[in-house]
């Protein structure tokens, strides 16, 4: 084989591939390396000069930085709440509408509605919602419990803050769940009623185990989409009242765009949600693999 | 007899639980809709209406909401921008994930495995982490406030996902045929293009959903990356507006239903391949 021959096969691999990596080595590959380099210095974002500061940065955020603190405990509550309240109900609808006949599609349809819009516009619609409609109801209904300050008291604009998530995340998970509910054999569920089961008896034992897979997704979906919430909180909140609400990505925004532009400084939160965030992911493909070795 | 009446209560309970769960059912869409129908309602009220009764029909249907929200978010620039934006974003991935979804799937080897290895990894980035630096570079390559520049920004960071797919999909396609082509004489590019693309219509209909939608409802790249209002997208327009007028209800009622109306319609139109999509993206992303 003539050494031309032997290149050939990488160079036609290289030609089909370039265009792809041209655009991902830019836009993904060098802002990475380079959130990694900025996160170890003193970058102000104006000034071309800096100084390395070596994990500096780092250490200021885990421990003088008072609100990124309060926002990584305010995201993980608000994980913990979307990854157990969205599944629960994800799978309450998904068995739900996939029991019912005729009006299965019309219920499907509206379910997921949500999740196509914007949750910049979900967030003003329920923003009118909180502020608006809700205190009128109060007034003019029995529903006098309803007249409460949503968005201005921060306990209660947590719960906002979840019911915009919900409504909004909720038809995405429901849709995976009724994929994998399709996916249960009907003889299956037929043998088991000649049997005797009964409704609940045929979900625990037959519906449920058959959409575990499904259920890693879906955690894990929400597990990742939690953590990286932005849009919810910026459209219903802005982090507020106060930093009350601020989540991880919001305080990282605000600390290098609208606050002190400290570059180099918000590039170390940057990288401590990505550590975050990687080592769910490593979780799960742990998890998966295990999974898959013992079916 | 007994028996019989047995089998004929548990028929009933059936009946009785199905009825149940459609009521339940019928709740939970109502809740899903309220605000939908909410800011419908008085988006076609005049404020001082809206104020007296928030909940009950209007008196008269007042339109006139509608052609001054219709301008304060320049409603036909945001939208082009938007498709434009939207556009080259989708052709640039379909295009480029395909080639290097294709090639890598049909390559053994090291070279091949680290490249595929070097996309996915990606996947595991937020966003949140490298905005800023992207917005650094965007500057540095004077692309920033630029909507093609955009668009350029949504190839790179969607590529990932649709090699992903591409990359499991042609394995579904027998390799007899890229042979038989090559010994026909078809060149490689020639082979994609004129037997492979087509064939990979299925997922490209996937990734082209998936990726429509991502961009068409993101909010922080563009906001990030857009600077001068001539070239706000649709929900940069809505936002800004909100900033400006955030008491005046009627109004920007009345600019959530304009900027939502173009993707209810799509979904409407388009509702089987996108649940479809959708469901087959997480699967398999």
């Amino acid at each position: 084989m003539t050494s031309k021959t032997k290149w050939k096969p990488t160079l036609i691999l290289l030609a089909f591939v370039f265009p792809a990596l041209l655009f991902y080595s830019i836009f993904v590959l060098a802002p990475s390396f380079g959130g990694v380099w900025y996160s170890l210095t003193d970058w102000n974002g104006l000034n071309p000069d800096y100084d390395m500061v070596g994990l500096g940065n780092y250490v200021e955020a885990l421990t003088e930085d008072r609100f990124f603190l309060d926002s990584i405990w305010f995201t993980l509550k608000y994980v913990v709440f979307m990854v157990v309240l969205s599944n629960f109900f994800a799978i309450l609808l998904a068995v739900f509408i996939e029991s019912q006949k005729r009006s299965k599609v019309w219920f499907r349809t509206i379910f997921f509605m949500p999740n196509m819009l914007s949750l910049i516009i979900g967030g003003f619609m329920w923003m009118f919602i909180f502020t608006k409609v809700l205190p009128f109801i109060a007034e003019h209904t029995i529903f006098k419990f309803l007249d409460q300050s949503w968005i201005g008291d921060p306990k209660l604009s947590f719960y906002a803050l979840l019911i915009l998530s919900l409504w909004s995340g909720v038809g995405y998970l429901m849709v995976i769940y009724i994929a994998a509910l399709q996916g249960v054999p009907q003889q299956l569920k037929e043998a088991a009623a000649i049997d005797g089961a009964n409704s609940w008896q045929t979900f625990r034992n037959i519906t449920m185990p058959m959409i575990y897979p499904a259920l890693t997704i879906g955690l894990f979906v929400t597990l990742n989409s939690s953590f990286k919430v932005f849009e919810a909180v910026f459209a219903l909140t802005g982090g507020g009242p106060g930093r009350a609400t601020q989540v991880i990505a919001l305080n990282i925004y605000e600390e290098a765009f609208s606050q002190s532009s400290r570059y180099g400084y918000a590039s170390a939160k940057a990288m401590i949600l990505f550590l975050i965030v990687f080592m769910i992911t490593i979780v799960q493909l742990w998890i998966m693999k295990k999974r898959e070795v013992e079916a | 007899m007994n028996k019989l009446e047995n089998a004929s209560d548990i028929q009933l309970g059936r009946r009785v639980g199905s009825v149940l769960i459609f009521l339940f059912l019928l709740l939970g869409a109502v809740v899903m809709l309220f605000p939908i129908y909410m800011g419908l309602l008085n988006s076609v009220k005049t404020q001082s209406e809206m104020l007296t009764n928030i909940l009950s029909f209007p008196k008269e249907l007042q339109w006139g909401n509608y052609p001054s929200a219709f301008k304060k978010i320049h409603f036909f620039r945001s939208l082009g921008n938007t498709i434009q934006i939207a556009g080259v974003g989708l052709i640039g991935i379909i295009v480029c994930a395909s080639l290097a979804g294709y090639k890598l799937s049909r390559t053994k080897g090291k070279l091949s495995a680290s490249l595929f290895a070097l996309f996915i990894l990606s996947m595991l980035i937020p966003f949140h982490s490298i905005m800023i630096t992207l917005v650094k570079i965007t500057k540095q390559l004077s692309i920033q406030g630029s909507i093609y520049g955009l668009g350029m920004l949504y190839i790179g960071l969607g590529v990932s996902m649709a090699i992903f797919l591409y990359h499991g999909f042609v394995k579904s396609i027998p390799r007899d045929l890229d042979e038989a082509a090559i010994i026909d004489g078809c060149s490689e590019f020639k082979l994609f293009y004129a037997v492979i693309f087509p064939l990979l219509l299925p997922v490209t209909a996937t990734i082209a959903i998936l990726n429509l939608l991502w961009i068409w409802n993101d909010f922080l790249l563009p906001l990030l990356m857009l600077t001068n209002s001539d070239h706000y997208t649709l929900l940069l327009s809505t936002n800004m507006l909100f900033g400006e007028y955030s008491n005046d209800w009627s109004n920007i009622l009345a600019s959530l239903i304009l900027a939502m109306l173009p993707v209810v319609i799509f979904y409407l139109f388009l509702q089987k391949y996108i649940l479809n999509g959708i469901a087959e993206g997480a699967i398999k992303g």
